[in-house]
């Protein structure tokens, strides 16, 4: 797993601020981090190619690092290893050819800037994976950031910069109004710096689609023709859907008396947003479909209303006392306010859900109630079962047991129905619908399996609950459930009685105690292990399923986000 | 309807020989705000039938800024009779585009300020060919109404054209066409004027024909011959903002097509001229054109938006911003 786990913002801030000059294998694995974050199914891609090959990389400016992959994650450090199957050899300006492109590869490379030595089918593997990795990070906006701020603070490395200002053609200095380069005046390169700026659209367009030419003087391509299908940078493109639909979710709650008591903590509830997952699947599922993502806005607005509802009365019925970060709305407002809130969440949601009449029409508003009720459902059945569980103080021996569970309790409202829920905006209805529900089961399963796992190990900041609060709570997690099957007599026994006591009964010690078990048994690992191998099942499924599907920006989106749990850093 | 097109020779004045002959006129006008633009093409096929009698179409487009897009069916009506500065009287005169009630009506009289540019060839396919000569600065005053009886004066600035050639639309794949004119003075012709053509036929990606030509002061100054641009394009424009036309295609079901890009530069350069057109597309009425050939329609889509020309030509320096017509035309091969 990547050993460093500060944010993009952070490492940008690194290479930014004034001090030593940001070292070559620092650079790169903050790529690779981006990466991982911005582009999941590429990284995926690359581990695969990568295998079991360790690779040892050896910059220009002395310091060196290591690449190497487990399962679809890659790991890079900033470390040279002991020892390697493959290493490469390369100045800072064969850097350049790897993942910038502020400067072209023929201005850039000397002769003996890049060696490689190894295996030749090794090299091979190596070069096939640097060539997805650097293929995909050349159009990342962040990534070309990161390597720009590289380059702005070791200009020595890099040589002169192009200027528009200081550019000369024949001989000529130019006005520097639109001389991109010294190549001369090209449309291509007046697009390069002179993009325009503005609204970031929804997933149709969520890729900032290269220019393309049309003609340059030899060859021509028809303006009808579709451009190639390029996959987004997972992290914009949530961020963009997830505005969106708090900007719906805003609309749709009303201005209206009573505020203090209801309206407002009901504005106030979804300010805390997590990633943007769900209204991405929806949107996302729309356009995979040939809808318009705008479509999918209010239902995947209602989607989220119908969340916070779930969420408030889930808490109340956990006893849990933090949610995202800040105390939970019944902590803060008492119970009864609490209930009352996450009812009139609910009824707007529904509300929502209605209003899709004037815009999709009869037909698609009632196949989304339908889906919207088919969610609802299965997720109090969900949190019936779990709570059966906690009521009887059993714990389940079997993983299926808890797959049952788990996907009806958050894995349809949190993938398969926002998926679905996508497909029916964009006209879809009947047996085409279930081509979500095997791929984002399995999906779904190991998001949840892997959130778990962050409940334990995670940084609070980061997970935004309060610390072993799910053993705290009692929650039956497929960790408690290894455990309860594998541990040794007596420790069951002290297990059981811990978990027999009610939620105030338990304390700080008796939850470190269940952790301190869990790690002696190996239940964290068997944890993060299934829900890699789950994850891996619900890629498969997704290629195999959507397989009829064309390949579009929608479809590509949804791709990345059923890698980004492959992916995911632990 | 077509009024004779001047001498023998590139542009006969001879009867259409068969089906996939044709020849138009094409009119575009924009008011010097942006507020009104007219756009125009009077058309005639040829017939392979006995009866050797030519179809004539007559489409008129006018966008109010207000209003929007406004569109006749292919059956406009023409009076007196069409106006062309290529014809045998180049003088100013009236010209009446109608719809059928309650559709678009422009009464215009129309005067060129300049002079045309040499006529161009557009050969493909196995013996198919494109000819058409543009002229820019044509001025337009008169009354336009985007429907019904809200005529309102309009002082417009435009383009003319005319064709002949013999072509099916699947083969002739695609164009990229515009113009800008700057801001004119009160009567004369605009200070410069930009007229660009890329014409990529289907199947030969390097037999594309395309100029651009820079007019000053209505005189014909720089032609960029095809070798010599390069054209690129950006973004999608959204498609709310695509309104098909003839009305009878909307209720017809016609289905989509690609969609308009956002963006388009063109850069011109030969010796030590240069110039750079930079449109930004707003919005595009499509017109859907049936096809003699197949099921998909030829659309040409004609886009409004501001554009910036920038260059130097002679060793003057270029610059200026107006409003500018662009057709994104093509789709005929589709499936």
């Amino acid at each position: 797993m990547p050993t460093d786990h500060a944010s993009s913002g952070q490492r940008r801030a690194a290479t930014e601020t004034a001090g030593p000059e940001p070292a070559g294998a620092d650079v790169f694995t903050a790529t690779v981090h981006e990466l991982t974050q911005r582009a999941p199914a590429i990284v995926a891609a690359a581990a695969a190619e990568l295998g079991a090959i360790r690779l040892a990389l050896h910059f220009g400016d002395g310091t060196g690092g290591a690449l190497s992959a487990h399962r679809s994650r890659l790991i890079a450090t900033a470390h040279p290893p002991a020892s390697a199957d493959v290493e490469v050899y390369f100045d800072a300006r064969a850097m350049n050819l790897i993942f910038d492109l502020a400067a072209r590869p023929i201005d850039e490379v000397l002769p003996g800037s890049l060696d490689v030595r190894g295996p030749r089918d090794q090299v091979l593997a190596v070069w096939r994976t640097m060539r997805l990795l650097s293929q995909r990070a050349s159009g990342l906006r962040a990534v070309q950031e990161l390597w720009r701020c590289y380059r702005d603070a070791s200009p020595h490395l890099w040589g002169k910069p192009p200027s528009p200002a200081d550019s000369v053609i024949d001989g000529e200095p130019t006005d520097g109004w639109a001389a991109p380069r010294d190549t001369g005046w090209r449309a291509l390169d007046f697009f390069d710096h002179r993009q325009p700026t503005g609204d970031r659209p929804l997933v149709g367009g969520t890729v900032a689609s290269a220019p393309r030419s049309l003609w340059d003087g030899t060859r021509a391509t028809g303006w009808w023709l579709p451009e190639p299908v390029a996959d987004a940078d997972l992290v914009d493109v949530m961020t963009a859907c997830r505005d969106r639909v708090r900007r719906e979710m805003n609309r749709l709650i009303p201005d209206r008396q009573p505020k203090s008591s209801l309206y407002e903590l009901i504005r106030a509830y979804p300010t805390r947003q997590g990633k943007g997952l769900r209204p991405t699947l929806t949107l996302a599922a729309c356009a995979a479909f040939g809808g318009r993502p705008d479509d999918a806005v209010r239902v995947a607005a209602a989607l989220e209303l119908f969340h916070n509802g779930f969420l408030i009365h889930d808490d109340i019925a956990d006893e849990s006392t933090h949610r995202r970060g800040l105390p939970t709305l019944h902590t803060e407002h008492g119970l009864g306010l609490a209930v009352n809130a996450g009812d009139g969440i609910n009824l707007l949601a529904v509300d929502a859900v209605l209003s899709n009449l004037e815009t999709l029409g009869l037909a698609r508003t009632l196949g989304l109630i339908h889906e919207v009720l088919h969610m609802c459902r299965e997720t109090v059945e969900g949190q019936a079962i779990e709570l059966e569980w906690i009521r009887r103080a059993t714990v389940p021996r079997s993983d299926q047991a808890y797959y049952r569970m788990s996907t009806k309790k958050t894995g349809w409202y949190t993938c398969i129905s926002p998926c679905r829920l996508g497909a029916v905006c964009a006209g879809e209805s009947g047996p085409a619908l279930d081509v979500f529900n095997e791929a984002f089961r399995w999906i779904g399963i190991a998001f949840q399996i892997q959130d778990d796992v962050l409940n334990l190990i995670g940084e609070e900041a980061l997970y935004g609950k309060e610390p072993l609060g799910d053993l705290l709570e009692g929650k039956r997690t497929v960790m408690l459930i290894h455990l309860m099957r594998t541990a040794g007599h007596r420790d069951r026994v002290r297990l059981a009685e811990l978990l027999a006591r009610p939620r105030q009964g338990r304390a700080q010690e008796d939850a470190a105690e269940i952790l301190a078990a869990m790690q002696h048994y190996g239940s964290i690992d068997y944890a993060i292990d299934l829900a890699d191998r789950l994850a891996q099942r619900g890629t498969q499924r997704f290629e195999r399923d959507l397989r009829a599907l064309p390949e579009n920006e929608g479809k590509a989106l949804l791709r990345q986000i059923a890698n980004y749990v492959t992916t995911r850093p632990l | 309807m077509l009024p004779n097109l001047g001498p023998v020779g590139p542009f006969p004045d001879a009867p259409l020989g068969d089906h996939l002959e044709r020849r138009w006129l094409h009119y575009a006008f924009r008011s010097p705000s942006g507020d009104v633009s007219v756009i125009a093409n009077l058309s005639t096929l040829g017939s392979s039938g006995p009866a050797t009698v030519g179809q004539s179409m007559s489409i008129l487009l006018v966008h109010d800024r207000e209003a929007g897009w406004r569109s006749s069916q292919f059956n406009a009506t023409v009076t007196p009779q069409a106006w062309s500065s290529f014809g045998a009287s180049k003088g100013p005169s009236r010209m009446r585009i109608s719809g059928l009630s309650p559709g678009p009506s422009v009464d215009l009289r129309l005067r060129r300020t300049g002079r045309p540019c040499t006529s161009q060839c557009a050969p493909f396919g196995f013996d198919q060919h494109l000819r058409w000569q543009s002229e820019p600065g044509i001025r337009a005053t008169g009354l336009a109404a985007a429907s019904g009886d809200d005529a309102r004066p309009v002082r417009l600035v435009g383009y003319h054209e005319r064709v002949r050639g013999r072509w099916g639309w699947p083969d002739l794949g695609g164009w990229v066409f515009g113009f800008v004119n700057d801001t004119p003075a009160p009567s004369g012709p605009p200070a410069y004027s930009v007229v660009f053509t890329l014409i990529t036929p289907r199947d030969d990606a390097d037999a594309a024909t395309g100029s651009v030509m820079l007019w000053r002061s209505g005189r014909l100054v720089r032609h960029f011959p095809r070798r010599r641009i390069d054209v690129a394009v950006s973004g999608a424009l959204p498609r709310d903002n695509v309104h098909v036309f003839p009305p009878l295609a909307a209720t017809l079901g016609t289905a989509p097509t690609a969609e308009v890009p956002a963006r388009l530069v063109i850069v011109a350069q030969t010796g030590d001229d240069r110039l750079c057109i930079d449109v930004d597309s707003r919005t595009a009425g499509r017109i859907v054109n049936p096809s003699e050939l197949g099921l998909a329609p030829f659309s040409v889509h004609e886009v409004l938006g501001p554009a910036v020309v920038t260059g130097r030509v002679g060793g003057r320096q270029i610059g200026f911003t107006a409003g500018a017509v662009v057709e994104f035309a093509g789709g005929a091969h589709a499936d």
